[in-house]
């Protein structure tokens, strides 16, 4: 219970989010379970976050299901994940990687705001298909390899099919929104 | 922490012991039997956003069961005309339809994911 409460208060510190990673966002030395815990939640609650925002601003049909469907799938990721860390007593711990993630956020978060319309949806697009290429090479490259708990391990290599159906779904909506 | 371990170990075997058998159950390609058709029960598991299998064989009229075994929700829905489409599946929840026709279908949620249910003549 002290797991959850901690990780819920600590992705409310992070409601801000999000912008795409880049590669010096992932710390150079081997991340532990707790770390990668909380690298998990802060990911997903990124691009829930990014969702929030599309579905208030944009007003383009295709624009808004997507960013529903990812508020939706990052919402039961981050449950399951919540749910893994208080099986196995794991706090999730807040480290370099998450910090550059927040930093990432509010700097994406910033560009979204100062856009509207057409431009904005074009913003939120680009960025859903960057930013869901860099989770899946920090999961692929960092965070299974990384991760110590099997159990964990599983649940990242499980997430992966569906990083990469979201990223040809974001790709699939670019290309639709193009020439509107 | 090893119990809970191999708990779970036990379970994601058990599972693909159940995909793998529900795979060998889908005849290939269409071949009939030469067992008169009795309407059954046929299962396509969803799992790491695919339908499991993607073309299945059936007799008419026999009923599909979707089992949803993956993380997040899914649907069934008619393509590319959406004339009938469950409602999101949850984890762990199942949907059931009988067909007459062979039809095409897919996931509205993740339009990625597609399936088919072929009718043996
Ligand atoms: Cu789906």
């Amino acid at each position: 219970m002290n797991t959850l409460k901690s990780i819920m208060k600590w992705t409310g510190a992070a409601a801000v989010c999000l912008l795409f990673f880049s590669s010096t966002a992932w710390s150079q030395s081997k991340l532990t379970d707790p770390e990668i815990a909380s690298v998990a939640v802060t990911a997903n609650q990124i691009d829930v976050n990014y969702g929030k925002i599309a579905v208030k601003k944009s007003k383009s049909p295709e624009i808004r299901k997507f960013a529903e469907t990812m508020i939706k799938d990052h919402t039961d990721i981050i449950k399951q994940a919540v749910a893994l860390a208080t099986k196995l007593h794991v706090t999730p711990k807040t480290n370099a990687t998450t910090k550059s993630l927040l930093e990432g956020e509010k700097k994406t978060t910033k560009l979204l705001n100062s856009k509207k319309g057409k431009a904005f949806d074009k913003a939120y697009i680009d960025n859903e298909v960057a930013y869901h290429k860099a989770v899946i090479n920090a999961v692929q490259n960092v965070l299974i390899p990384d991760s110590q708990n099997q159990e964990l391990k599983d649940l990242l290599t499980k997430v992966m099919p569906l990083l990469n159906s979201h990223l040809q779904m974001a790709e699939n909506t670019q290309a639709e929104i193009q020439g509107k | 922490m090893k119990n809970k371990i191999n708990k779970w170990i036990n379970g994601i075997a058990v599972a693909g012991i159940i995909t793998l058998a529900a795979a060998s159950c889908t005849s290939p390609g269409g071949q009939s039997n030469n067992q008169a058709a009795q309407p059954g029960k046929d299962t396509v598991y969803i799992a790491g956003m695919k339908f499991k299998p993607a073309e299945l064989w059936i007799n008419q009229w026999d009923t599909v069961v979707w089992i949803n075994n993956d993380i997040v929700a899914h649907d069934v829905t008619e393509f590319p005309d959406k004339t009938w489409s469950s409602d999101s599946i949850q984890p762990g929840q199942s949907w059931e339809k009988d067909f007459g026709d062979s039809v095409d279908y897919f996931c509205s949620i993740h339009p990625t994911m597609h399936g088919k249910i072929m009718i043996r003549k």
